[in-house]
């Protein structure tokens, strides 16, 4: 049982280093993006302006909240896997 | 001479990967289950291939009763299977029902005149000479030994494997692309602007020095005409 226990807490873990690296990459690729949509003569104005208000809509859209996978879908495994072999 | 030692390298790793992929990943063989038995086994130098002491099934990491599943190949060749706990860790089967395996291999067993065939789910190898047996994980009836089993589990978690080694070099493109070369940049704009500075203070030091010189020598004695 202490088994599991750590194995919760290593996996957590884990998955917090990889929704970390997942996140600030996307919100670098998402960064990248508007500068290039900016620059394309899409945006009007102040560059960083535009840039910031794009990030800040990024910031509670549907994509980002996707990164939350990262936790649900090792977890959803481990338990279909549990599922599957032994009942 | 290095590229031969960069390609040796590479190839060492990548059969490393394969071995431990091979090793571990599910493997099914349909086969006719002959015989099953508890025995006392003595694990030593290799423990590497037994379950961890800690798991429901391993009291004690010398010595330990463990169920084996004995099983002929349709080619008349014959298998031997442990059926461990293989615990939390790793390898990630989180199997716990090894009785309950047992009683169904059990349940299972036939000979050859009845033959009933059945595909064992295992990972491991099976080495006499290490005395490592795989660890099976399921056991099924199946029509015939000629059924086609596609490994849907390999290919799934290979899939996410190459996903994941994509996505890593994706991210660490992006890095370097972003942050990175533009502070190398501002690394070499830094020193060559400290360059010009110092080039300038040397040509500065050098007037100086020439000066020095040219008053040093207004004291000479002129050539009398």
């Amino acid at each position: 049982m202490i088994g599991l226990v750590y194995r919760v807490g290593f996996g957590f873990i884990g998955l917090s280093v990889v929704y970390l690296l997942v996140s600030v990459y996307a919100r670098s690729v998402q960064r990248e993006k508007l500068e290039k949509r900016f620059e394309s003569g899409d945006g009007e104005g102040d560059r960083d302006a535009y840039i910031e208000a794009g990030m800040k809509a990024w910031q509670h859209g549907l994509r980002r909240r996707l990164i939350w996978l990262v936790y649900i879908i090792p977890t959803v495994v481990v338990g279909v896997i549990i599922y599957v072999v032994n009942y | 001479m290095w590229r031969k030692v960069k390609w040796g390298l590479r190839i060492a790793v990548l059969l490393v990967v394969a071995a431990f992929l091979h090793y571990t990943l599910p493997q099914r063989d349909i086969v006719l289950i002959t015989g099953t038995y508890n025995r006392l086994t003595t694990v030593g130098a290799n423990w590497l291939f037994y379950a961890t002491p800690d798991v429901g099934t391993a009291e004690s990491s010398t010595t330990r009763d463990i169920r084996f599943i004995e099983a002929v190949r349709p080619n008349g060749k014959v298998s031997v299977y442990r059926n461990e706990d293989t615990g939390w860790i790793w390898p990630p089967y989180f199997k716990y029902d090894s009785s309950n395996l047992q009683a169904e291999a059990g349940n299972l067993k036939s000979t050859t005149a009845t033959p009933q065939w059945v595909a064992v789910t295992h990972y491991g190898w099976r080495l006499p000479f290490l005395s490592i047996y795989p660890n099976a994980v399921k056991v099924k009836a199946v029509a015939g030994p000629d059924v086609t089993l596609i490994p849907w589990v390999s290919i799934i978690v290979l899939l996410a494997l190459a996903f994941g080694l994509f996505m890593l070099r994706r991210m660490w493109l992006q890095l370097r692309e972003r942050m990175i070369d533009p502070a190398l940049e501002d690394v070499n704009n830094a020193l060559d602007a400290a360059d010009a500075r110092a080039d300038a203070a040397m040509r500065q030091a050098r007037g100086v020095w020439r000066r020095l010189i040219d008053w040093l020598g207004s004291w000479r004695s002129k050539p009398r005409p």
